[in-house]
């Protein structure tokens, strides 16, 4: 059993990073979509559960739009396409790592086509809670191939900035257990290296924070400390979102 | 985009639990469409060749690819005798080519067969002409099956049989 390609033509696994440009594509682009000189600006915020993505957004959007910028937001598995259907799957036990990847590149493109490129082609700010970087660790802990996950997301769009909340195994189960507690798939149940939920979303988690830290250099992360207090680290967003929008004030 | 990702979907979990299986306890897997119908499908709506080939670098490659090529005429009309309506994606008209679904299936069609046609070299596809007599096809077909699985099955069963305990 090989496997299928091989294929005529140009080289299989170009590394993305080295050749990032900030607002076109990674890698293979879409070629029924072109996106040079859209003048939005997409801006990414990345980090595990309970780092406060989702609330630091939301104040980034107000700061924005009282500013004057339209903002859009986008987040993962929000598509209207996919979001019943990644519910429907992650209910069952039938899927797999690689249904689990593609289930989520689907509700990628979905949004990249119907909301975020539109959007940069207006002019918006576009605020992505969560962006490939997710899909890239969580696909990467469940030992997905690297250089095929990286291809399979080549039609995704380099943001501008890209944010990473980053936090210690330890505030992030405090913090977990403190709101909703640990979920079945937060916690990597799937992946059956044990019965015990807690070892089992610590183990998960650590592996998720290593994933996380392997590609700030490869995508240019802006790594924020996120055990400081909300506003601190909201002060810090501005402060670099404003040098890139504004880079003469 | 979305329609290429979502029947690689459907794709893998098939390949997962309905092909590798069968293919681990020695069985012959039919596969009717495989992912060379993704490439020229996708190919012609547009989505970049080499990303849809790499997508699907997880497949098993089969150990033998049956291209039935057959000329739009022939294919519009077996449709249209035994259906009146074309259906939305077949015919393409996702992509507003044309009004009119048989406009449409033509011109997309055509270039599905285009595309299928790079693919008999690139991969090394059996082609049979489908114009001919289901009898004839069908003869053309068991020959070529015919020296792909002569060879081994025998042999396989009396290995099973030594393993049973005592």
């Amino acid at each position: 059993m090989n496997n299928l390609p091989e294929p005529t033509g140009a080289a299989i696994d170009e590394p993305i990073s080295g050749r990032i440009q900030p607002g076109r594509y990674y890698g293979r682009s879409i070629p029924y979509l072109p996106i040079n000189g859209y003048p939005g600006k997409l801006i990414a915020v990345e980090g595990t559960d309970s780092v406060g993505r989702t609330t630091q957004i939301q104040l980034l959007r107000e700061w924005l739009e009282v500013k004057g910028y339209g903002v859009v937001e986008t987040g993962w598995t929000r598509s209207p396409l996919m979001q019943p259907t990644i519910e429907l799957a992650k209910s069952s036990n039938t899927l797999n790592k690689l249904t689990f990847v593609l289930l989520y590149a689907t509700d990628f493109a979905d949004r990249l086509e119907k909301e975020i490129i539109p959007a940069l082609k207006a002019g918006f700010v576009v605020l992505t809670d969560r962006y490939i970087f997710t899909a890239l660790a969580r696909a990467g802990v469940r030992g997905v191939d690297r250089a095929w996950l990286r291809n399979l997301y080549g039609f995704a769009i380099a943001p501008h900035l890209v944010f990473y909340l980053k936090v210690d195994v330890d505030t992030l189960i405090g913090r977990v257990l403190l709101s909703r507690g640990m979920d079945f798939w937060e916690s990597g149940m799937d992946l059956k290296h044990g019965d015990d939920i807690y070892d089992s979303f610590r183990a998960y988690q650590q592996r998720l924070l290593r994933e996380y830290a392997s590609m700030a250099d490869e995508f240019n992360f802006n790594v924020l400390d996120a055990r400081r207090s909300i506003n601190k680290i909201q002060d810090e967003l501005r402060r670099k979102v404003q040098a890139f929008l504004e880079p003469s004030q | 985009m979305t329609f290429s990702l979502l029947h690689a979907t459907d794709f893998a979990d098939r390949l997962l639990y309905n092909i590798i299986p069968p293919l681990k306890a020695g069985m012959i897997v039919l596969a009717d469409r495989y992912a060379y119908t993704a490439f020229a499908r996708d190919a012609t709506r547009g989505v970049d060749r080499q990303w849809v080939r790499e997508l699907y670098s997880f497949a098993v490659r089969p150990d033998l690819a049956l291209y039935f090529r057959v000329p739009i005429d022939v294919s519009l009309d077996r449709l249209m005798a035994r259906r009146v309506k074309l259906k939305f994606y077949e015919a393409g008209m996702d992509l507003g080519w044309s009004a009119n679904p048989i406009e449409s299936f033509r011109l997309f069609q055509g270039k599905v067969l285009d595309e299928y046609d790079r693919l008999v070299d690139e991969y090394g596809l059996s082609v049979i002409s489908a114009v001919g007599s289901i009898t004839e096809q069908q003869r053309l077909v068991r020959d070529l099956v015919a020296k792909h699985v002569e060879t081994t099955h025998v042999i396989r069963s009396a290995e099973v049989l030594d393993e049973q305990p005592a």
